[in-house]
């Protein structure tokens, strides 16, 4: 590890989309969990109300986090979303349908508008937790970019080699092995999500609701502790081809001593294995201490403990994810086709002038942000349950 | 590099969408939410009830207008790297970073403190919830500031200069103070928010006046109708100085537009302002034209100086070839001239509007003239909003980032500009068409749906309910 300045915009923003994933992954997962736990008109109201006042704070990490990538790493910014147009275009809709659907669903009383907005909410949330999976499997097994600088085009930047429909299904694609490793990951993504608004919802609400909520939440854990295992073990048989040295060299503008210790590890035929392994013991600890929280979280649920739940799968998620990051650095978006056209956090790097000026920015307002944002969960963490909100319901209309 | 013209034609076309949508929605989270905000001080401050319901009903139609514009802007923000791939990233280390801060300072506050405000209602300390409200409101003109440093670099890139990385030619940041304090980002930012006033006002007030007209909830009506009047007017009257302004940097900055705006094809000294025009585009001259009947009113408005000469569009369009290449650096000149026109027009007759509406004051529920145009005014705030973006960025056109340009036509740094051709991802027109068919009908129906809402809750008045979703 360099702690120069792009190393160390590499971890905020692994810190922002890991605040994505923490607080927003909390009302995915109840928007997930919608139809399981709510039966009744009540009840479902009592659902959305568990995350109303703070929905849209925890989806501004996500545009935090994209704007600071455009900043810090434009190569990656431009690359990923252009390569991964039509996936991030359904995220986009999915994410759209959220925001209105809980605004929308009470303010009118029919129930086939309520229905609409009901089945919104799932399908919304399933689909955001699934492709943010899938796209990240994609991007650590690697995608098919190319640096069109090295063929003399000087403007254009890494492109996607594939062209649709085949970009998009191989995103999906079993039979390549990152649209594999991208459906692992992505139901793995789904089940923590589910896991995490179980949290939420057991800290957040009592009565009916969080009794199915523990239900359904004795019942995600064993599929998630076993994907998380396969991903796992997926994740150490990547392995990436380098095709010319010297332009890895050129190219990827590595210190020297992290380019030694990566051409240190390229066999006789020009293949980088264990890609995603390069630090084996420090990975494992981590992945060790992240499968320790997750039976932690087990035991918090068993007995309904809310707030103890939600701390164990945050740091199940910490863990596992120190563990990602770790494995990836110094790579953003590694190449499938060869080494040499991969994104690094180098060569994708704004100039040292824009990071600076972004990280005194960052330095200065996430501590405010985070501040702010505790105090106000604090003043909501009140518990509701069916019977409170209906008292609401009823006190309003009697006030008239 | 070939680009494909359809999958450059569509992107446009999208991008454009999604930005019109998005201000559908975004004026009016600006306005009112400073609006609720002063509702709610007045609340605080003299004890009064109704003060707090007009805060709450008025609360009520700023959240439902607000949930699309954070879906808009959504869409927005991802736009620039799905469609724009390259021009995020050649000018991603300028660009990028007031859009994140923008996202750090502005959106967490916003929608943090929002939050707080709409259910905060006796939960948390009266002092802390009106706290609350004014940081929401001044959180989404921050957000307005940011994104228009952003917006303005585009018009008027300084502090930047180009240089070769790894992969491929780029911009980079010189001096992150200009780009900050950029005059042309300053004044879009005062021009922008302004006009989100104007426009809340007007929304306050014709749905005021909807109530008035039935005589229903009058005192309620008519209070609000007060506030809307006084702070319209403030904000109307400085709409115009700011608008003159805004049209002085144009005129330095961007001499194409500002060409193609006055419809002004020949250069002149001491050049007229026209009332009207039909020019022919192809002839490069103007086939009607009636001009205002004070000499030199164009030089004194864009130069500061009767006599300071104003470079027309054909020797601009000669210099800017010589210069560029082959061409075309003229704007469409009846679209930007009647766009640009009708939004002046408009502005003046808000400030009529408003000063009607004060003298009409002590009687404003048997005004009934008045109400009636009050309430019918309700569109034209909108419309002269899209006409200013549209002058604005079909303007800047050939052009996704402008060429430094100052004192009316010299260019500084011919290699910064960068053509909206050059600019796009190279995608498959499948793609592209694929993702504006669908954003155009879920944004449309979203839109249906929030107006349904915002005309029910509008219409139905002040009424006691829950704070729930
Ligand atoms: C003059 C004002 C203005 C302008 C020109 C823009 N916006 Fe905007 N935007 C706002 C003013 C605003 C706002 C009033 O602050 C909104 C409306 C709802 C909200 O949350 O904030 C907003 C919302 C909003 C959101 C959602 C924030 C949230 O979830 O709270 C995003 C991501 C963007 N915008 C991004 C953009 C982009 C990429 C733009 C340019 C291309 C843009 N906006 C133009
Ligand atoms: C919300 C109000 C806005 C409206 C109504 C608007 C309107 C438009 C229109 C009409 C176009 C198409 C121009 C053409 O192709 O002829 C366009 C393009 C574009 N605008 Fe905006 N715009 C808005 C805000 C912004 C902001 C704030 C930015 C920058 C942050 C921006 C950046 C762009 C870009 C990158 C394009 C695409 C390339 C181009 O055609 O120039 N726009 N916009
Ligand atoms: C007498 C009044 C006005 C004048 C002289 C004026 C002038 C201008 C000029 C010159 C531009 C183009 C800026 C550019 O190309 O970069 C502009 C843009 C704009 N105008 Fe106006 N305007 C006036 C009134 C209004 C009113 C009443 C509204 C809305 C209620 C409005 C809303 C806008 C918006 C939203 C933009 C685009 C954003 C921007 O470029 O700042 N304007 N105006």
């Amino acid at each position: 590890m360099h702690f120069d300045l792009q190393t160390i915009w590499a971890i905020l923003i692994a810190i922002l989309l890991t605040g994505y994933i923490l607080t927003d992954g909390f009302d995915l997962g109840v928007g997930i969990l919608h139809p399981f736990v709510a039966k009744t008109d009540i009840e479902r109201r009592v659902n959305i109300n568990a995350i109303g006042p703070v929905w849209d704070g925890n989806e501004v990490w996500f545009i935090t986090a994209g704007g600071a990538a455009f900043a810090a790493f434009p190569e990656v910014y431009a690359a990923l979303f252009s390569s991964l147009y039509i996936a991030l275009f359904v995220v986009l809709l999915a994410l759209i349908y959220r925001a209105v659907s809980f605004e929308f669903r009470s303010k009118e009383e029919s129930e086939g508008w309520r229905k609409f907005w009901d089945q919104s909410i799932f399908w919304s949330s399933f689909i955001t937790a699934l492709l943010i999976g899938v796209a990240l499997g994609n991007i650590f097994a690697g995608l098919p970019i190319v640096n069109s600088a090295i063929k003399g085009e000087p403007l254009l930047g890494f492109v996607y080699a594939e062209k649709f429909p085949i970009s998009f299904i191989n995103l999906i694609n079993p039979f390549t092995s990152h649209g594999l490793f991208g459906i692992l990951v992505g139901i793995a993504t789904v089940l923590f999500i589910v896991m995490h608004g179980v949290s939420w919802l057991l800290w957040k609400t009592e009565g009916s609701i969080a009794e199915r909520a523990r239900n359904i939440g004795l019942k995600v854990w064993l599929p998630f502790v076993v994907m998380y295992v396969v991903c796992t073990g997926f994740a150490y048989t990547v392995s990436f081809k380098a095709g010319d040295l010297e332009l890895v060299k050129r190219t990827l503008q590595l210190p020297p001593d992290m380019f030694q210790q990566i051409a240190s590890m390229i066999d006789n035929n020009g293949v980088l294995h264990h890609a995603l392994f390069r630090f084996p013991v420090i990975e494992l600890i981590f992945i060790v201490l992240a499968a320790l929280c997750s039976v932690g979280w087990l035991f918090a649920v068993k007995a309904a403990n809310g707030a103890k739940a939600f701390l164990f799968s945050v740091l199940t998620f910490l863990f596992a994810a120190f563990a990602v990051t770790f494995g990836v650095y110094p790579f953003a978006v590694p190449s499938s086709i060869a080494l040499e056209h991969s994104i690094t956090i180098y060569n994708g790097a704004s100039s040292q002038l824009t990071l600076t000026v972004m990280l005194v920015a960052a330095l200065i307002f996430t501590p405010i942000v985070i501040a702010y944002q505790a105090w106000v969960y604090k003043m909501f963490l009140f518990k509701i349950s069916p019977e409170s909100i209906r008292k609401e319901l009823e006190e309003a209309k009697e006030q008239y | 590099m070939t680009v494909d013209p359809f999958v450059l034609l569509v992107s446009r076309l999208q991008f454009a969408m999604t930005a019109f949508f998005h201000f559908v929605f975004v004026p009016l989270t600006l306005g009112l939410s400073t609006l609720s905000a002063i509702m709610l001080t007045l609340h605080y401050a003299t004890g009064k009830e109704i003060y707090r319901d007009m805060a709450k009903f008025w609360a009520k139609l700023f959240a439902i207008n607000f949930a699309l514009g954070v879906a808009t802007g959504l869409v927005h923000e991802f736009e620039f790297g799905m469609n724009w791939s390259v021009y995020s990233r050649f000018m991603g280390d300028i660009f990028g970073a007031p859009l994140a801060i923008e996202a750090l300072l502005a959106f967490f506050m916003e929608s943090t403190f929002m939050g707080v405000f709409l259910f905060g209602w006796d939960r948390v300390p009266k002092s802390v919830h009106l706290l609350a409200a004014w940081l929401s409101s001044i959180g989404s003109n921050l957000s307005a500031l940011w994104i228009l440093i952003a917006n303005g670099w585009m018009q008027h890139p300084v502090g930047a200069k180009v240089e070769m990385a790894v992969a491929g030619k780029r911009a980079v940041l010189a001096d992150w103070w200009a780009v900050v304090f950029n005059p042309v980002a300053d004044v879009k930012f005062w021009h922008t928010t302004t006009a989100g006033m104007i426009l809340s006002a007007i929304f306050v007030l014709s749905i005021s006046a909807y109530h008035l007209l039935k005589k229903q909830h009058v005192e309620f009506f008519k209070k609000s109708a007060y506030i809307a009047l006084i702070f319209g007017l403030i904000a109307s009257v400085g709409e115009v100085v700011i608008g003159d302004i805004h049209a002085h940097e144009v005129a330095k900055t961007q001499p194409t537009k500002l060409a193609a705006m006055e419809a002004l094809w020949e250069s002149k000294s001491n050049a007229n302002i026209l009332l009207a025009v039909w020019a022919d585009q192809e002839a490069q001259k103007n086939i009607v034209e009636i001009p205002l009947p004070i000499p030199g009113l164009l030089s004194l408005l864009a130069a500061h100086d009767f006599n300071a000469k104003i470079p027309g569009a054909k020797e601009l369009q000669e210099k800017f070839q010589a210069q560029f290449g082959d061409g075309n650096y003229i704007p469409p000149v009846n679209f930007m001239f009647w766009a640009f026109h009708i939004m002046v027009y408009l502005g003046f007759f808000f400030v009529v509007l408003f000063i009607w509406g004060l003298a009409k004051y002590k009687d404003l529920e048997n005004a009934t003239t008045f109400l009636k145009v009050a309430l019918y005014s309700l569109p034209l705030p909108y419309i002269a909003c899209w006409l200013g973006w549209a002058v604005a960025e079909v303007g800047r056109q050939p052009w996704i980032v402008y060429p430094p340009v100052d004192d009316y036509g010299k260019i500084l740094m011919p290699e910064l500009g960068l053509k909206t051709a050059q600019a796009v991802s190279p995608l498959t027109s499948i793609e592209v068409i694929i993702t504006y068919v669908l954003f155009a009908l879920t944004f449309t129906g979203l839109a249906i749906a929030d107006f349904y809402l915002l005309a029910k809750f509008a219409t139905k008045g002040p009424e006691k309910e829950a704070e729930l979703y």
